[in-house]
């Protein structure tokens, strides 16, 4: 099949961008959408220009590092995919598809459709942990976790970190993501001795990287490539505010 | 020099009497001593995370846009501990004894011994992070099998293992990080290691997004960058998986080993076109319950389900009836090859065979109805209901194959095919984990020491944990204490400001060539040339040909490829050259260790050396040793032999049958 | 973490935000039982005998001026919020996705509480103004010796005229349209959410905040304008 592509294109922070198009021909129904985008950069870089600059790692929908928003969706039409794991099946010959970086005041474009996320670690640095050191555990077997409670940990912890959270957040609200480590860590025994301090800090890194507030539109739920739920951002807010009425600090 | 260092004294006490004995570092002084970690996988994440709660300053480079993306995260099936939680006769004996016959006896005894006895300590740790492990409604932890084991040790979190353990390692990594500890470096390449005296002493990294080459010195560098699969193009490795501080460490003197031990994975989703750019795995757990077969007829080109049972041919389960499907990824990937080549492949490419769940379905299906005490149940309803069971169990890895193929593998079997996956060699290092050079150490998937020639299922995870949280922070003390003394080298040293200039000399290299064919071209032709002759199966005169074919490519390379754009921007076709271009040596590296190993073991089948059914003949006689490649010059290495001393295991010719 | 710091992060404001919110979801329900009075065939009496008692009562009367206040710090709070929202995304996205991934009414809340916000404006003109400051008829029913402000003349007049009838309509709608989202959304921030108790709070959400209330109260100056 052939496409039209219009495609963001700024290269770099400074820049003030503005969209390409460009044509994707011979497109095969089997490939993946990354696969077609290498398909077009080669054709850029034969006709001696730069071809479009683009995260991807794993390519099979775990390391979180593609990240595009695609006809107004992240990660593009399918649900509970990402980027990587999208294929063509899912255009028709003829197509125009627009493809923009996630948007975000606290993700800001390195270059094309390449965003820094790395506000997402510095989260995460604010309690996204359980304080235990090398070589301190007791058997693995001497805290026994509740199966469904496990089970809910899993599902939470599943995140990968992508930012579609965000990207498709109409107030850019990094929720979900912070939801699900307060979530994962406050259902685990393990996580309880530090569960005030864990959501107190996250939020208000969170809230100081500039993300927006959640107004519960369930547009991440909706758009997290691993379909983590919303009622971890609930969790979270009982997480925070249990914790901002009864914290001795 | 070519020391393995391995402790004296009987096996199972080796790893107590170095932790023992090794010198120690006070506090004080650990604040002063500056350690580089190349990698942010299991094992550069696990070990920056430790030694940063020792108290070293720590400085961990990855070149992803966040530590939490390093591919150990797309591991699926799980890890390995000789726990014996199912009191099945597990041990840490046993645990050593399969890996090392798992490798078919060309592993270290005494790495592989300590890997073991860490391996509960592992699953302790990781549990204390909040790791999720899949749990029994008693609360406890579950386990699973997998290939090449008969007792069940592998802990799992559905077909997310990697991610969960590796996120565990993250987020103690991301706490040394707040805490001051460590100072993780985005987006950075290390692009050359710096020696002084000897010593290695720090690396020239570049910033991906400015494009700035930067120096930073270290009392000791720790490469762990991961495997080199993707020297084949196609592998299961992510896209930017690479052996470039690998193969820098290689050409500063540390030797290479073994590095045409890769595994073939037999469950890949088979490669539907030229346009592919990489390829899936499905996790090995599912041949626990998955059957394998294919066509007894030649080119049969009806659908599965028009198959009849009888004239299916379970290959697997009829060559080898001991261990079935669960045969070790070796056994299991060329007994497909086989398959496929005698013209039995199905799907459209016919480099396919048939993964199927239809018994496990209906199996299940009875189990519920059993557990439910249902009656007059209709063969829909237990299809329905062993649909649930396996859907639970394999849900997410079903999902991704829909996606992938556009096919649904719960009404038809998955066809799969080997691919790429792991590479058992890498930096030779001694039992402390260090290099050839002093000071620089390798860990995880980066060095050689624990697979031999083929990797267990769930033993990667096991390896690169055990080499991060329980073994460097030992060992590197042990190098360090003597460190003490030395006071951090300023970067305007001339070796720092020498190795920038090569590093610049050659950035300025691809960015002048200007020619006329992209990097990808190259890297897959590269992968072709690798695929067809030092593949699955190996054979002299390929091997000769693949050196003088690659030999070739890299001339062209040099001449030919184009690298848009500037260097002093983000510029991932730049990073890309810099990773081919070391492809192409280290391809030819394999091409020649291949060569030299005129033996079939584990995952390496030259097809001069097979017993009449067609199973891998080793030659212990010629080939019990590990192949240490030193770097000489451009396509010049020198052999250098570490001797393998079997004292428990006893080498014998690996049988599944 | 201090009260201060804790009501200036951004889950501290929405819960302001939600807490404020539930509080007027519960102030329309009385509001609503008043004004049906409206519809009485008595010429007003109970309506003026109870418009008197909440004008003077002065338990209500306090209750009355904190529900200015509420009203006055959920629309400062959530319009805060908004602006901060907004500015979380300096450049838009060209396209969007519409209601592919989000409700309607959930994305309108700001615009929807806006309108109320107006015609919360207009109404208290239109009554409670007039009422307490304006001059006002009287009205003497049989049996009571003082006379009563005859705030019931009062709506029937004002209703007559058809641009405020459908002023209030549409300011119901936006009612309407607020509550179906606000009232679920102040659960979930409120931590509540939970498969057992979500289908009711769905249901109290649509049907009674959504659709019964607004409808309730749209209905009193439609049927007093065709009287």
């Amino acid at each position: 099949m052939n496409l039209t592509l219009k495609v963001w294109r700024q290269k770099n922070k400074n820049d003030q961008g503005r969209f390409e198009t460009l044509q994707a021909k011979n497109i095969s129904s089997e490939m993946s959408f990354l696969e077609m985008f290498d398909v077009v950069n080669e054709g850029l870089i034969n006709e001696g220009k730069e071809p479009i600059a683009f995260d991807h790692d794993c390519r099979e929908g775990i390391c979180g590092m593609c990240s595009m928003h695609i006809n107004g969706r992240a990660h593009g039409p399918w649900d509970g995919t990402t980027t990587c794991q999208l294929h063509m099946r899912a255009f028709k010959d003829g197509d125009t598809i627009t493809v923009e970086p996630w948007r975000a005041g606290a993700f800001p474009v390195i270059k094309d459709l390449t965003v820094d996320r790395s506000a997402f670690d510095r989260i995460i640095e604010a309690g996204g942990y359980i304080s235990v050191n090398t070589g301190n555990a007791q058997d693995a077997n001497c805290i026994p976790v509740d199966k469904t409670k496990a089970d809910l940990a899993f599902a939470a912890a599943a995140c990968i970190g992508c930012g579609a959270c965000v990207a498709a957040c109409k107030n850019s609200s990094a929720m979900l993501f912070v939801s699900a480590k307060v979530s994962q860590l406050a259902l685990l025994p393990q996580g309880h001795p530090e569960k005030q301090s864990r959501a107190l800090n996250m939020v208000a890194q969170m809230d100081k990287e500039g993300f927006g507030s959640c107004t519960n539109t369930g547009a991440c739920e909706a758009e997290c490539p691993k379909e983590i739920s919303l009622t971890n951002i609930a969790r979270l807010n009982r997480e925070f505010i249990g914790a901002g009425l009864s914290s001795e600090k | 020099m070519f020391d393995a260092k391995i402790p004296a004294g009987p096996l199972n006490s080796k790893w107590e009497d170095y932790k023992g004995h090794c010198k120690l570092v006070n506090p004080a002084n650990k604040r002063n001593l500056e350690v580089i970690i190349i990698g942010t996988g299991l094992a550069g994440a696990s070990a920056a995370a430790s030694l940063g709660e020792l108290g070293y300053k720590v400085k961990a480079f990855c070149f992803q846009d966040s530590p939490r993306r390093a591919h150990s995260i797309a591991a699926q099936g799980g890890i390995n501990a000789a726990k014996n939680y199912q009191n099945d006769g597990d041990s840490v004996f046993r645990l050593f004894y399969d890996t090392v016959k798992g490798g078919d006896y060309r592993a270290r005894e005494a790495n592989v011994h300590r890997l073991a006895e860490v391996s509960g300590n592992i699953i302790d740790q990781c549990v204390a992070q909040g790791v999720p492990f899949a749990r029994e409604y008693g609360g406890l932890l579950s386990n699973r099998s997998f290939g090449g084991t008969q007792v069940q040790r592998t802990f799992y979190a559905a077909g997310q293992t990697g991610q969960q353990l590796l996120l565990g390692a993250y987020s103690a990594l991301e706490r040394q990080v707040a805490l001051g500890n460590v100072k993780m470096y985005n987006r950075h390449e290390m692009l050359d290691i710096v020696k002084i005296d000897g010593k290695a002493r720090g690396i020239i990294a570049r910033d991906l997004i400015t494009g700035e080459l930067e120096r930073h010195f270290g009392h000791a560098v720790l490469i762990c960058s991961g495997g080199y699969g993707n020297v084949f193009f196609l592998s299961t490795n992510a896209m930017g998986s690479n052996v470039t501080a690998a193969w820098k460490a290689t050409k500063n003197g540390a030797y290479f080993a073994n590095p045409c031990f890769t595994q073939i994975h037999p469950t890949c989703i088979p490669v539907s076109g030229d346009h592919q750019s990489k390829l899936t795995l499905m996790s090995e757990s599912l041949r626990n319950d998955g059957r394998i077969w294919v066509p007894k007829k030649q080119n049969d080109t009806r659908k599965a389900s028009d198959i009849p049972e009888e004239e299916r041919d379970y290959y697997l389960e009829r060559r080898y009836p001991a261990f079935g499907n669960l045969v070790p990824r070796d056994v299991a990937s060329r007994a497909a090859k086989e398959r496929c080549d005698a013209g039995y492949g199905v799907g459209t490419s016919k480099q396919a065979v048939y993964l199927d769940f239809a018994a496990a379905i209906e199996r299940y299906g009875n189990i519920e109805v059993g557990k439910r005490q249902m009656t007059n149940v209709s063969k829909e309803d237990i299809i329905k209901l062993g649909k649930e069971v396996v859907a639970e169990k394999y849900g997410n890895l079903f999902d991704m194959y829909a996606k992938i193929t556009g096919e649904n593998p719960y009404e038809l079997p998955m066809r799969i095919y080997p691919a790429v996956h792991y590479t058992m060699g890498g930096l030779w290092v001694d039992y402390e984990l260090g290099t050839t050079v002093p000071g620089l150490y390798s860990l995880g998937e980066a060095n050689f020491s624990d697979h031999g020639a083929n990797r267990l299922g769930a033993s990667a995870l096991m390896q690169g944990l055990a080499d991060g949280y329980f073994v460097i922070p030992y060992t590197v003390g042990n190098y360090l204490a003597d460190e003490i003394r030395t006071k951090a080298i300023p970067t305007d040293h001339p070796a720092f400001v020498e190795a920038e200039n090569k590093v610049k000399e050659t950035i300025n290299k691809f960015m002048t060539i200007k020619g006329s064919k992209s990097v990808d071209f190259f890297h897959k032709k590269l992968g072709k040339i690798m695929w067809d002759k030092c593949g699955m199966a190996r054979n002299e005169k390929g091997l000769k040909e693949a050196i003088e074919e690659i030999k070739a490519l890299r001339a062209e390379f040099w001449k030919e490829v184009r690298v848009p754009g500037s260097a002093d921007e983000f510029n991932p076709e730049l990073e890309k050259a810099g990773r081919v271009a070391d492809f192409l040596e280290l391809g030819e590296l394999m091409c020649i260790d291949a060569l030299n190993r005129r033996e079939s073991c584990g995952g390496h089948f030259r097809e001069e050396s097979q017993t009449d059914e067609g199973e891998a003949q080793r030659d212990d006689v010629n080939f019990s040793y590990v192949a240490a490649w030193e770097y000489k010059g451009d396509g010049q290495y020198e052999l250098h032999k570490e001797p393998l001393e079997f004292v428990e295991c006893k080498p014998t010719q690996r049988s599944y049958k | 973490m201090k009260w201060s710091q804790f009501f200036n992060t951004s889950i501290g404001k929405k819960l302001l935000v939600g807490a404020t919110g539930l509080f007027l979801c519960s102030f329309v329900i009385v509001h609503l039982a008043g004004n049906f009075q409206l519809l009485y065939n008595d010429e007003g009496k109970a309506f003026n005998v109870y418009a008197a008692f909440m004008g003077h009562n002065s338990l209500i009367q306090f209750i009355a001026w904190g529900l200015k206040i509420v009203i006055v710090l959920h629309a400062f709070i959530a319009l805060q919020l908004t602006f901060r929202n907004r500015a979380a995304r300096p450049v838009k996205y060209a396209v969007n996705p519409g209601n592919q991934t989000s409700s309607w009414f959930s994305r309108q809340m700001a615009i929807m509480g806006s309108i109320l916000l107006i015609f919360i404006i207009i109404h208290l003109t239109n009554f409670w103004a007039k009422f307490h400051y304006g001059e006002m008829p009287l009205h003497t029913y049989p049996g009571q010796e003082e006379p009563l402000k005859d705030l019931y003349l009062v709506s029937q007049e004002t209703f007559k005229q058809g641009w405020l009838v459908v002023l209030y309509v549409i300011g119901m709608i936006g009612l309407s349209f607020h509550l179906i989202h606000g009232f679920k959304s102040a659960c979930q921030t409120f931590g509540l959410n939970h498969k057992k108790y979500n289908g009711l709070l769905s249901f109290i959400g649509v049907w009674l905040f959504g659709i019964a209330i607004p409808v309730g109260f749209a209905i009193i100056p439609v049927v007093i304008y065709f009287k």
